[in-house]
């Protein structure tokens, strides 16, 4: 199945010194556009094999710090480098490879002739047929590029990212405009891609496919980094289960003492609460006296996560 | 290969299926040369025929330059294709470069057809050496305009680049006399212009005419202008790429 490791493992050979260093770092980098901050004190840093979802909503400035990974964009201040270089010289080198939002395809010719034209620009690449393999598409590889649907064109786009066989795959809403099934086999080449020991970078606001997609998560909103962890340590950050009750007589002030309450609403007789730790603040309610009915225990999913994370970012803003 | 040249060989291969690329450069220039060229009548001290010969080879390749690279290079930019390249392990000047390089190839076949239409069709006979100097001439001043074409694409979003360009087209093919040959007050505002410049060296050339040095020296300091223009409309736009 996998023909490329006598070819990675040359790479590797060829690059004994930066092995164990981290693939990429950001020092307390910021992006000014005029009076907007767009990126603020970004420090984070990228290890080898890791799938990373960098998260947040629109403006958060996901795309900026993407750009400035790849040495489209110079920092206003602070300092990016990449598997211990400068980005400029990483990108050169062939060592990263980018799908972006803005990024475009040439016009006027077919599939082939763009991946072999691309293939041929990097040092290090690919054989096209196993690129055209890897991103699925051998059914329209012979169309013109300006032809193709908004889903094959991202495939096209994906095969340009994978083709320079790059070390480090960053990868800009990669799904949008795919169908449902388009975007699982994506998925699946990229587990591919990260199975060969790539380490792969994607923003995305579909929550659901970072929860399903990363090992580890980056959660930015207004520039800053505000989260960072693995899927599981994100939703429990924000509280990882809502317990919900109705109860006669509520105490606000006790409810609001129980163990690992991470928020507190009250409509009427209703009580929800969100907790750390569910079973110690239901039992901590039981051990007082109190006998609440209709008791229900559900999971947080990553998106109420997400949206308590940025919601209490918001509201310290304003 | 290096990379340049191949993007510049895949940046050809596109022109070549371009229809609308061989209608300006190819088409209209042709067409016009075998309506006209055989008028009998006498411009620059030369015979018609020579001068209409120069000025179409000139145009097809000027319009060749500049229309075939300004709305694309607009277009390109803001699909973000240059972006795209700028991942890739190619040095920055690499899309310009190749933009030119394929210019520079793709618009001989404007002159030489129209120089062969000149002497096969035209019966025009001229020493090897005038041949040789005039084409040369044609395809060195319509190419200059490649770098013009560069200037607008980086400068301009494609639905202004596209208005842009056809002002500077018709600006320097009329005024600069390829249309048809100036006199009068048209020559004195067409005589500084690269247009003017080429068809005028080429003309004098053919008529034994000493050619003057300010012809020669005008068309450098155009294209000194242009290049100017497209190294500063790349610069100042590196960041919105």
């Amino acid at each position: 199945m996998n023909t490329d490791y006598g070819a990675a493992t040359a790479v590797r050979a060829r690059r004994p010194a930066e092995q164990n260093g981290p693939v990429a770092v950001f020092d307390g980098v910021s992006k000014r556009f005029g009076r907007l901050l767009a990126v603020d004190g970004l420090s984070l840093e990228l290890r080898k094999g890791e799938t990373v979802a960098l998260l947040g909503p629109n403006g958060a400035g996901k795309s900026t710090s993407l750009d400035m990974l790849l040495a489209l964009r110079k920092p206003t201040s602070g300092a990016i480098r990449m598997f211990g270089t400068d980005p400029y010289l990483a990108v050169k080198e062939g060592r990263v490879g980018a799908m972006l939002q803005s990024g475009g395809l040439m016009p006027e010719v077919t599939v082939r002739e763009l991946v072999t034209l691309v293939t041929s620009l990097h040092p290090d690449p690919e054989p096209v047929v196993e690129t055209i393999r890897r991103a699925g598409l051998e059914g329209f590889k012979d169309q013109r590029v300006d032809k193709l649907s908004g889903g094959q064109t991202q495939r096209v786009r994906f095969a340009l990212a994978i083709c320079g066989k790059a070390e480090l795959i960053v990868l800009d809403e990669p799904t949008v405009a795919m169908d449902v099934e388009t975007r699982r086999l994506f998925w699946d080449s990229m587990k591919q891609e990260v199975a060969d020991g790539r380490t792969v970078l994607f923003a995305t606001h579909y929550l659901e496919e970072a929860d399903q997609a990363a090992d580890r998560i980056l959660v930015i909103n207004r520039g800053r980094l505000l989260a960072d962890g693995t899927p599981a340590q994100i939703k429990a950050r924000a509280g990882a289960k809502r317990l919900s009750f109705r109860l006669d007589g509520i105490d606000e002030t006790f409810l609001l003492g129980l163990p690992g309450l991470a928020s507190l609403e009250i409509h009427n007789d209703v009580v929800r609460i969100q907790s750390r730790d569910s079973d110690a603040s239901l039992y901590a309610l039981l051990r007082a006296g109190y006998r609440p009915r209709e008791i229900e225990i559900t999971s947080l999913g990553l998106e109420q996560a997400f949206l308590a994370i940025t919601d209490e970012d918001n509201k310290k803003a304003n | 290969m290096n990379g340049t040249l191949i993007l510049a060989k895949a940046e050809i291969g596109r022109l070549w299926r371009n229809k609308r690329y061989f209608l300006f450069t190819l088409l209209i220039p042709v067409v016009l040369y075998l309506a006209v060229g055989k008028t009998k009548s006498t411009a620059y001290g030369t015979s018609f025929g020579v001068v209409y010969m120069i000025a179409m080879g000139t145009m097809g390749a000027f319009s060749g330059a500049l229309n075939g690279n300004a709305i694309r290079i607009s277009q390109e930019k803001k699909d973000g294709w240059i972006r795209q390249l700028r991942l890739t392990a190619l040095p920055a000047s690499s899309y310009v470069v190749a933009k030119i390089i394929a210019s520079m190839a793709t618009t001989v076949p404007s002159v030489v057809i129209v120089l062969l239409l000149g002497r096969f069709y035209g019966g025009i006979h001229l020493p090897a050496g005038h041949w040789l100097v005039i084409a040369v001439t044609m395809w060195f001043g319509a190419t200059i305009f490649a770098a013009l074409a560069v200037a607008i694409g980086y400068r301009f979003a494609p639905d202004q680049a596209q208005p842009v360009t056809m002002i500077v087209y018709f600006a320097f093919a009329v005024l600069g006399g390829l249309w048809f040959p100036l006199g009068g007050v048209m020559q004195k505002i067409g005589e500084g212009l690269p247009t003017y410049a080429v068809v005028r060296i080429c003309s004098d050339v053919v008529s034994g005419a000493s050619v003057p040095a300010y012809l020669v020296a005008a068309l450098i300091a155009w294209l000194a202008v242009f290049a100017a223009l497209a190294t500063l409309a790349v610069r100042t736009t590196a960041e919105s790429i």
